[in-house]
């Protein structure tokens, strides 16, 4: 097709050349995020990134409140994946933790309860990407209908830990609540609901003839650039490369469950290519299918009763530091902390997937067109908070 | 040309495809509300109420709380101000005599001495309260109203101050749990969440009944 050759034109390099400020106050950059733009008429000659409008002392703030007080700003860095941070942040605590003797470890239930709220939080995490996406790109209807599930999945998180957004449920040793009486049927009817949606939103916009033009050859981003760059998550599964820490190193009892890490694949039928913002989209798609695979096995399994928090005296970690990685639905999220055996962390230093995503923008976007910069960062599915902290 | 002709084609079909979905929504029950001008929504089978526990508005019930700034110091962001002073006679003396507080069950409390045993309440008994607030009334309430009686002997601080900023406040919900006597709650009805004010200064909400310590 014509259009898609002309992507990658060589223009004459005594054109004029403009600059453009996209941001910080623009619909499509997923917060506030500033681009500068290099022009050549149309086609981008570079797009700096300018973040730090959204910069809220996360790091430095947590040097001066004890681990528990931390765990409501870790909501705050991913607010789209609230559970997930929270959970990540714990991970890491706990495995401090555990050279502490009076540290009972953490319970079954809570094990199995952390799994349940994490997967869904992935599912409507995907479900905001794949709804943006899909408005940044033109099409309004899908952000509509991931709207309307992702609603059913806060109605969720609000029975079982009050809050819609800024959860503050997984603990360091548990979860703050036990499940409400009739919870899991109505994480069972959601499910029930959602599993043919996916199939319903592949046919709305993943075969959509314009988003495919819009979105296949677009910004290939190879497995050994993805590496090279850091970039983790969906991102690096869209390059063709299979690496998800629930698979690779499974932490909490993600082990004792039987799901597929999807990973992109070229498409000759509509033109797909390894790496390409289709593909990226794609593996979000098909990774709530599994998703869902693991929640239906928790439901099936009977989720052990017992206490839902570990037993200890205080969260004072033994002098140490430690960096400890979780799989978000963004990409591993690490953290660092450093402890001196008080309350208070001495340092603490948080691994972003998003930020690691956004620095590959500069090198996708040459050659390319204004419009496909859209394309770009919804594909990477930045949350500018996480990038800011 | 076939490329061309083909192209229009696949755009046009794939988007009708779409519209089909989009189509069949026509037909379905809304799924949005026409909020705040439509309270009392449609009940459908997704629509589940305002779940109990949920995190709303920060309330204080004074009468049984100790003043043990436990929540003050638990708060991430500070939003909890708390003065207390001792009482004349020294940290433990009694600011009055031994008392109850009656916790009925539309969610309304009486305050005072409470005739014969507390532990013990059987069902479809009258219970007497000789009021301390406001004094020197006495009031009968069946027993089956009644959700909890709660035993103050002692106080070991005035409390002069208990303000709650609800402009700072990020209801992560930490300050419900730590709360020894459980006073301090997260209001989980429509209340705790439509307390919306032109004025941030309205946000301040103060606690503190100057009357209990008289």
């Amino acid at each position: 097709m014509a259009t898609e050759e002309s992507k990658f034109i060589e223009v004459q390099p005594f054109s004029d050349e403009m600059v453009l400020s996209m941001g910080p106050q623009h619909p499509s950059t997923h917060g506030v995020l500033k681009l500068e733009l290099r022009l050549d008429g149309e086609i981008v000659r570079e797009a700096i990134p300018h973040i730090g409008y959204l910069h809220r002392c996360f790091e430095k703030h947590a040097e001066n409140l004890s681990y528990p007080q931390i765990i409501p700003f870790t909501d705050r860095m991913d607010y789209i994946s609230a559970m997930n941070q929270n959970w990540g942040f714990c991970l890491a605590v706990e495995k401090m933790m555990a050279a502490d003797e009076k540290f009972s470890g953490v319970p079954e239930r809570a094990e199995y309860l952390r799994v349940l709220v994490g997967e869904l939080n992935r599912i409507a995490s995907h479900l905001l990407s794949f709804g943006t996406y899909g408005m940044d790109i033109g099409a309004f209807t899908p952000f509509l209908y991931a709207f309307r599930d992702r609603e059913e999945i806060l109605l969720l998180f609000e029975e079982i830990c009050g809050a819609r957004l800024t959860y503050n449920y997984i603990r360091i040793g548990g979860v703050s609540r036990d499940m409400p009486p009739n919870w899991l049927d109505h994480v069972k009817n959601f499910i029930d609901y959602f599993e043919p949606k996916v199939d319903e939103y592949n046919t709305l916009l993943t075969e959509n003839k314009i988003f495919i033009a819009r979105t296949v050859k677009v910004a290939v981003l190879d497995e050994d650039m993805a590496i090279n760059y850091g970039i983790t998550g969906p991102n690096l599964r869209g390059a063709g490369k299979k690496w998800d820490l629930r698979k690779d190193e499974p932490y909490s009892i993600y082990d004792r469950f039987d799901f597929d890490v999807p990973i992109g694949h070229d498409i000759p039928r509509i033109g797909a290519v390894l790496g390409d913002c289709w593909n990226r989209y794609k593996v979000r798609m098909d990774e709530m299918k599994e998703s869902v695979r693991i929640i239906r096995q928790i439901l099936n399994q009977k989720i052990p009763e017992g206490p839902i928090m570990a037993q200890y005296k205080a969260v004072r970690p033994p002098a140490g530091e430690i960096f400890d990685r979780s799989e978000a639905p963004r990409g591993e999220l690490g953290f660092y902390i450093v402890s001196d055996g008080s309350v208070k962390p001495v340092r603490l230093k948080a691994k972003s997937p998003c930020f690691t995503a956004l620095s590959a923008l500069q090198e996708l976007s040459k050659g390319l067109m204004v419009a496909d910069i859209i394309a770009i960062i919804g594909s990477i599915d930045i949350v500018m908070g996480e990038i800011d902290r | 040309m076939v490329g061309y002709i083909s192209n229009i084609y696949v755009g046009v079909y794939t988007v009708l495809v779409g519209m089909v979905i989009t189509f069949k929504q026509m037909f379905k029950p809304r799924v949005t509300h026409q909020y705040p001008y439509q309270y009392e929504f449609e009940r459908k089978d997704n629509y589940r109420e305002i779940p109990i526990g949920n995190r709303g508005q920060l309330h204080n019930r004074v009468e049984d709380c100790i003043v043990c700034n436990k929540c003050a110091q638990i708060c991430p962001v500070d939003c909890i101000y708390i003065d207390s002073r001792k009482p004349s006679g020294g940290r433990g003396a009694k600011l009055w005599e031994s008392m109850n507080v009656v916790h009925l069950k539309d969610r309304k409390q009486i305050i005072g001495i409470v005739e014969g045993d507390t532990k013990k309440i059987e069902p479809d008994t009258e219970i007497t309260i000789n009021q301390t607030v406001p004094t020197g009334q006495t009031r009968k309430v069946s027993s089956n109203d009644v959700d909890r009686i709660v035993e103050r002997k002692k106080v070991t601080f005035y409390m002069d101050r208990f303000d709650i900023d609800m402009a700072l406040c990020m209801y992560c919900g930490l300050c419900t749990e730590v709360c020894p006597t459980e006073c301090l709650t997260m209001v989980d009805t429509l209340q705790g969440i439509e307390y919306s004010e032109f004025d941030r200064a309205n946000l301040n909400y103060s606690f503190v009944k100057p009357e209990l310590y008289k």
